[in-house]
């Protein structure tokens, strides 16, 4: 279904904030994972500002989709986007890496508001996404409750939300062993709830991924794990959001959901998108983030 | 009647199985806390006719995919389940040492996992595991228990489910122990507890290795020395007071462990002596080397005689502590 052009125009517009965010964060660490962050600043904004249902108010809101960034070295991205929420201050951008920071070199759960899992050991979060879509199944199996309740957190059991879970996994990262483990589990667990979203960048730390180890058909590798699949432009936002839409309407179907979202690394900063640039450090990344405070002010 | 030897709580009794117990441990688990989940990784799991006839939701098997299992499980745990995830230690724990580092101890969720090992068994090398306690007891969060019989096993398992927290129960498969505790007997986690006083040098001794420390002590009692026993079931966090009170006693201390001696009780307790209590210690387990395959009887034996974890062995180790704190001319309290 086509969203309103002012939908896509507004969200053009939050764009441009969370990239001007992302330089802000850059220009006080000198230091980050600028490729892999900016090649996903389209699809956690289209997440986070459109789809994801949160409550500003409350982040451990009990009904909330749940968000998993398995590439969470990318945490910047998401960084960027927090204190437009609400979750974090807006001063804790100028916080990455600090000690005590709300923004660690990683994202994690322990420490940041609106973080469901503590990432960082890449192969996993596919994984913990996979086992919050079937504590959704569990919750609501578990109404009425099978034994008299003691000892045990009020919210288990308690009501029976429905939820989605989202889960976004780098495209290097599906070497892991765990990630097919993960795949099998969702297929077998008929986890039609959950939403995971490769970021295809194409390139690893070693180089080209398909040099690196080669992933080449992804699409029909997640198929035959019993997952549907859809390819898209990973920075075409009405492409993001007709595709959330539809893997969100697809709920019943007993199919996991597999978005790969074919994305530039460095994305919208010339200078990173010439050199697949990975990790930004001191002089260079110093350059680029002059580069975008230019565009996007 | 002579006045018993040991103290309180305690009534030897021939080696009686542990294993066993688990269902009935479990199934009490499920009286009190309505929210176990079954986390199964072609392992095994316990009580679980209960979980088909009462509710086979809970029950997630993921197969022989153990990274994935531990993370299954923490993300269960971090919406308020309670996972129990079972397989042998190399296998729950061994393959999935990061994972459960990452998605289980950074957030402490509460997982419980179980794992079947010991430094002997039919298996061979690969599940004969001597490096257990020594890989777990450096990750911050985790709580590890390993009981010494059959009695404290069936207490331990519904104390971790009562505790609010990561826990690693190391299941020990064979040979059997002696039954050492009667029913009365008031476990708690991270408590130690002294089976037997003894004025000549005290034996530390967790899981299995407290029944060669009993059988020893009859050893030692014969050559007139009296050898106190302390039982050291929680790894983690070792109960530090108890250790400290032994060691002033007798400045003597032999640790006993089904394990190597690198990084697991031996190590632990000479950490704590170093800094607060100076004593002659001896660290009976397995120097640095794997283990093999032996059959129970008489084998098993031999391969204990060959790590030096038998109760004879463990009597030396006793004398040369004790000749150590001459040497040393440690003062006794």
């Amino acid at each position: 279904m086509a969203h309103d052009p002012e939908v896509i125009k507004d969200l053009e517009d939050k764009v441009k904030v969370v990239r001007r965010n992302i330089m802000r964060i850059f220009e006080s660490s000198h230091l980050g994972h600028c490729g892999g962050t900016m090649s996903l600043v389209e699809i956690v904004t289209a997440l986070y500002f459109h789809h994801l249902k949160l409550d500003p108010n409350n982040c451990d809101w009990p009904e909330r989709d749940r968000f998993v960034l398995s590439k969470a070295h990318a945490a910047e991205a998401i960084y960027a986007i927090l204190p437009e929420i609400g979750y974090v201050s807006e001063e804790t951008l100028d916080k990455y890496y600090c000690y005590r920071s709300q923004f660690q070199g990683h994202a994690d759960r322990w420490c940041t508001p609106g973080i469901d899992y503590s990432g960082g050991s890449l192969g996993q979060g596919l994984s913990f996404a996979a086992g919050l879509a079937m504590t959704e199944k569990m919750k609501t199996a578990d109404n009425p409750p099978i034994l008299g309740s003691t000892n045990v957190p009020k919210y288990v059991m308690k009501y029976n939300p429905t939820y989605r879970v989202y889960c976004i996994v780098g495209d290097g990262e599906c070497a892991e062993g765990e990630i097919w483990e993960a795949a099998m589990f969702a297929g077998k667990y008929k986890l039609d709830n959950l939403i995971n979203i490769v970021d295809y960048n194409k390139y690893s730390i070693d180089g080209p991924v398909e040099q690196v180890m080669p992933l080449a058909p992804l699409d029909a590798k997640f198929r035959d794990f019993g997952w549907w699949v859809k390819e898209i432009d990973g920075h075409n936002l009405t492409e993001i959001v007709d595709t959330l839409d539809l893997a969100n309407n697809l709920y019943g179907d007993g199919k996991p959901k597999c978005i790969i979202a074919h994305t530039v690394k460095g994305h919208g900063i010339p200078l990173w998108e010439s050199t697949h640039m990975h990790h930004g450090k001191g002089k260079g990344i110093d350059m680029a983030v002059t580069e975008g405070r230019e565009i996007y002010g | 009647m002579a006045k018993s030897k040991f103290n309180k709580y305690i009534k030897i009794g021939p080696p009686t199985a542990t294993m066993p117990v688990v269902d009935a441990a479990m199934l009490k688990v499920l009286e009190k806390h309505n929210n176990v989940v079954a986390v199964m990784e072609d392992g095994g799991m316990f009580a679980l006719d209960w979980f088909k006839k009462n509710a086979p939701h809970r029950v997630v098997e993921c197969g022989i995919a153990e990274a994935n299992g531990a993370v299954i499980a923490g993300a269960l745990a971090s919406e308020g389940y309670m996972p129990f995830l079972h397989s042998f230690t190399f296998a729950v724990f061994g393959r999935a040492y990061n994972q459960i580092r990452q998605s289980i101890l950074v957030d402490r969720f509460n997982v419980k996992i179980t794992g079947r090992d010991g430094v002997w068994g039919e298996s061979g090398v690969s599940h004969n595991l001597v490096e257990t306690i020594g890989s777990m007891r450096v990750l911050p969060n985790l709580v590890i228990l390993n009981p010494a019989d059959i009695v404290e096993f069936e207490k331990a398992f519904i104390a971790m489910a009562d505790y609010v927290g990561p826990v690693f129960f190391r299941m020990e498969a064979s040979p059997d122990p002696f039954k050492i505790f009667t029913d009365d007997y008031p476990f708690e986690i991270g408590k130690a507890y002294v089976i037997k006083e003894g004025k000549d040098a005290t034996i530390i001794a967790t899981g299995y290795l407290v029944t060669e420390a009993i059988k020893a002590i009859d050893i030692l009692e014969k050559e007139g020395l009296d050898v106190g026993i302390i039982n050291m079931s929680t790894l983690k966090p070792l109960d530090e007071e108890a250790i400290i009170k032994a060691a002033e006693k007798t400045r003597a201390i032999v640790t006993a462990e089904n394990g190597s001696i690198i990084g697991g009780l031996g190590e632990g307790v000479a950490a704590i002596l170093a800094k607060n209590a100076p004593a002659a210690l001896e660290t009976v387990g397995v120097e640095d080397e794997f283990s093999q395959s032996a059959r129970l009887s008489p084998e098993l034996d031999e391969l204990k005689e060959l790590f030096g974890l038998g109760a004879e062995d463990l009597a030396i180790s006793v004398k040369e502590c004790i000749a150590k704190r001459e040497k040393f001319k440690l003062i006794r309290k």
